[in-house]
């Protein structure tokens, strides 16, 4: 019997651990780029400034004009890490929708400014067909799911916010028949230098 | 200080039967974390055939994706100034090294790049295996993709087997016999 009390014990923390999220913040040594990374188990999502000028410059070599690229880089570009970390087997896919996540900023929701409705601004003469392949494909999908066993994309996410901006982002996914929602408070979008 | 007394001061550890079964169900769950600490590739349910095509290689040879029925199939999508393929890309090189001999073929199909680019990448990272251009992304829009790198495995039938979203370790004996189990 006096083996019962800390078997339960521990079991339940090996629950409990599995479900708690963290969002941490970290600066890089070196580039000084700010990054906040949310893990919940199995799912993690990480967010890395990019500086306008990094934005600018991806954009302009893959064939956008200057002022394209530079209305792209000044709309707060985050590099965006998605990943279901479960390498079980019989773990669950994990889904989410840009759609539903949601911005905070001075007391008022907004959404992110997708692929999608970019892509809708440019007119054929304006942007090519080649800029337009690499734009789509270099920024974070709209949706996604991702199985168990190292499923995982990078892209970038336009928030639609001034450089210097700071928000507040609501993450949802589903996972096992669930949704799941955590904040990420106080994002910056770094300064237009 | 004869030997019985030297003996006397060294400290007694008691260990409880608790900690010791903490300790134990602890091995266990690490043993079980590393056995299943493995890269894997998604089964697709109903195998459906795969898009075909017909796109050119750096030569402006064009190869059809009809011409590998009959062989097991790693397809891969990709672009150089995507950070996770060209993680990915090295270890699909090694990869290709080992089973080339195998009745498996192994293509990357880059999206949206012209020769020039993908030439001058393939210094830094060389690719031995055939590398196909889908520069219209007229391909890529037909398969189910919505992120880059993603990688499919393909049966000697020509149908969608597995899927893997985001870079993998090709050149793991553990998924390399997942690919190898396919045509058995």
């Amino acid at each position: 019997m006096f083996l019962i009390k800390p078997f339960f014990t521990f079991l339940l923390i090996c629950i409990s651990t599995q479900s708690v999220a963290l969002v941490e913040k970290t600066v890089d040594s070196e580039t000084l780029l700010k990054s906040w990374k949310l893990t919940e188990a199995p799912f993690s999502l990480e967010l890395i400034q990019r500086l306008p000028d990094q934005t600018r410059a991806f954009f302009q070599a893959r064939g956008f004009s200057s002022d394209i690229a530079n209305n792209i880089a000044t709309q707060c570009v985050l590099q965006t890490i998605g990943k279901n970390t479960s390498k079980t087997p019989q773990s669950k896919s994990i889904t989410y929708d840009l759609h539903e996540w949601k911005i905070h900023i001075n007391a008022k929701a907004q959404s992110i400014k997708f692929k999608e409705l970019w892509d809708k601004e440019w007119t054929e003469d304006v942007v090519t067909t080649a800029s337009r392949i690499a734009f789509r494909w270099a920024t974070f999908p709209t949706q996604q799911s991702f199985d168990p066993g190292g499923d995982f994309n990078w892209g970038m996410i336009s928030f639609g916010l001034p450089p210097g901006s700071t928000f507040d982002l609501e993450v949802l996914w589903k996972h096992n028949n669930q949704t799941h929602s955590q904040w990420i408070k106080q994002i910056e979008c770094p300064a237009d230098q | 200080m004869d030997k019985t007394n030297r003996m006397s001061c060294r400290p007694v550890i008691k260990i409880k039967p608790t900690t010791l079964l903490l300790s134990f169900f602890l091995l266990i769950s690490n043993l079980l974390t590393v056995s299943y600490a493995k890269e894997s590739l998604t089964l697709i349910k109903q195998n459906p055939a795969a898009p075909d095509f017909n796109l050119p290689d750096m030569d402006g040879e064009m190869f059809s994706l009809s011409s590998y029925k009959g062989k097991t199939v790693i397809i891969n999508f990709w672009a150089t100034w995507c950070p996770p393929c060209r993680e990915e890309l090295p270890s699909m090189n090694r990869a290709w090294q080992k089973i080339k001999d195998e009745n498996i073929s192994m293509i990357a199909i880059n999206v949206g790049e012209d020769e020039d680019t993908i030439f001058s990448f393939m210094g830094d990272y060389p690719i031995d295996f055939q590398v196909l251009l889908d520069q219209s992304g007229e391909v890529i829009n037909k398969w189910p993709i919505k992120g880059l790198p993603t990688t499919f495995v393909l049966d000697p039938k020509g149908q969608l087997y597995y899927r893997a979203i985001g870079g993998r370790e090709w050149d793991s004996e553990s998924l390399l016999n997942l690919v190898r189990a396919i045509q058995k």
